[in-house]
């Protein structure tokens, strides 16, 4: 148990990032496919669906390298957690206006994940990201008063 | 968090600008040609994918004299060769549902304008084969194809021209 509490903290944070880099490959290998999934949602115009899908995987694929890496985490996961609401806000708005689209969160073209299914896959990430980032402040607490470094969750 | 507010905030827009940089660079080809308008637009890319799943739209009585008088809609008759000769909507084609699931991916002999609507029926409300026709039509790639759920009985009855024999 303590084991757990001990390595769960590093779990959370590699697991969130290892999402985040798949996501972002399997967007950078069909960026045209992924340009369709983001128009489908019908919020962005033409030009501003394809640039959306050319410069958001590599930000998703950044900020999850440094997320597995422990490197500059608040920031990456700051980012992460803004993603995160976005893509809620979409999903959300696709569910009202009765859009019947992929999500076109992983694997473009692939099995439909419905909005519902990936709404409430954001929602476990954002679940994740904010603990995170809780033990981030933590650790920067335990630093500033001197306590050594990382004292795991507790 | 205090601590480093500010240094979060420009961390987090370096981060973005650059991998967004690195983003558009790496894409540079395709925005370029995007930008341009020689690619084509991602939501008629999405459109068939998401006609694939649209069931064919009901369309009441009032609705497909409309279409029919307006000449906007071919009619297809779902019904069996017998039945259809016994009695049809006026300038119906017949295209029995047995024939077209044989040939699912081109069910249709006639040709239709792309913009026309294709609506299918058969003998009222408790009889499914137009639907069935129409799901046909809508995998095969039809744009526009309803249903009327009245049919041939409600047709006749509110006393629309319809016509016998012939196939």
């Amino acid at each position: 148990m303590s084991q757990l509490k001990h390595y769960l903290p590093a779990l959370v944070r590699i697991t969130l990032g290892a999402v985040f880099i798949y996501a972002a490959l399997l967007k950078i290998a069909d960026p045209v496919a992924f340009a369709g999934s983001v128009a489908a949602y019908r919020i962005l115009p033409y030009f501003g669906s394809y640039l959306t899908a050319a410069a958001l995987p590599f930000v998703e694929l950044c900020c999850g390298i440094l997320l597995v890496l422990g490197y500059r985490v608040r920031s990456g996961a700051l980012i992460i957690g803004v993603l995160n609401l976005v893509f809620i806000v979409a999903l959300a708005s696709a569910i009202v206006r009765g859009l019947d689209i992929d999500c076109g969160c992983f694997k473009q073209g692939g099995e439909k994940t419905t909005p519902w299914t990936a709404l409430a896959r954001d929602v476990l990430f954002l679940a994740m990201t904010w603990f995170v980032l809780k033990v981030e402040a933590r650790r920067d607490r335990g630093s500033e008063t001197g306590a050594g470094p990382a004292a795991p969750a507790g | 968090m205090k601590k480093n507010g500010l240094g979060t905030v420009m961390e987090i827009l370096l981060i973005v600008a650059i991998s967004a940089s690195v983003g558009i660079a790496w894409n540079r080809t395709l925005l370029t040609s995007a930008w341009r308008g020689e690619v084509a637009r991602p939501a008629e890319a999405a459109a068939p994918a998401a006609n694939a799943v649209t069931e064919p739209m009901p369309l009441g009585l009032m609705q497909v004299k409309e279409l029919v008088d307006a000449k906007q809609a071919v009619l297809l008759d779902a019904r069996s060769r017998t039945s259809f000769a016994e009695g049809h909507l006026q300038g119906a084609f017949n295209l029995p549902l047995e024939e077209a699931a044989k040939n699912p991916s081109r069910p249709l002999k006639v040709q239709v304008p792309a913009e026309a609507s294709i609506i299918t029926y058969c003998n009222g409300f408790s009889c499914h084969d137009s639907m069935e026709l129409a799901k046909i039509l809508v995998k095969a790639g039809y744009p526009n194809v309803y249903v009327y759920e009245g049919g041939f009985p409600e047709w006749r009855d509110a006393g629309y021209p319809v016509a016998k024999g012939g196939a």
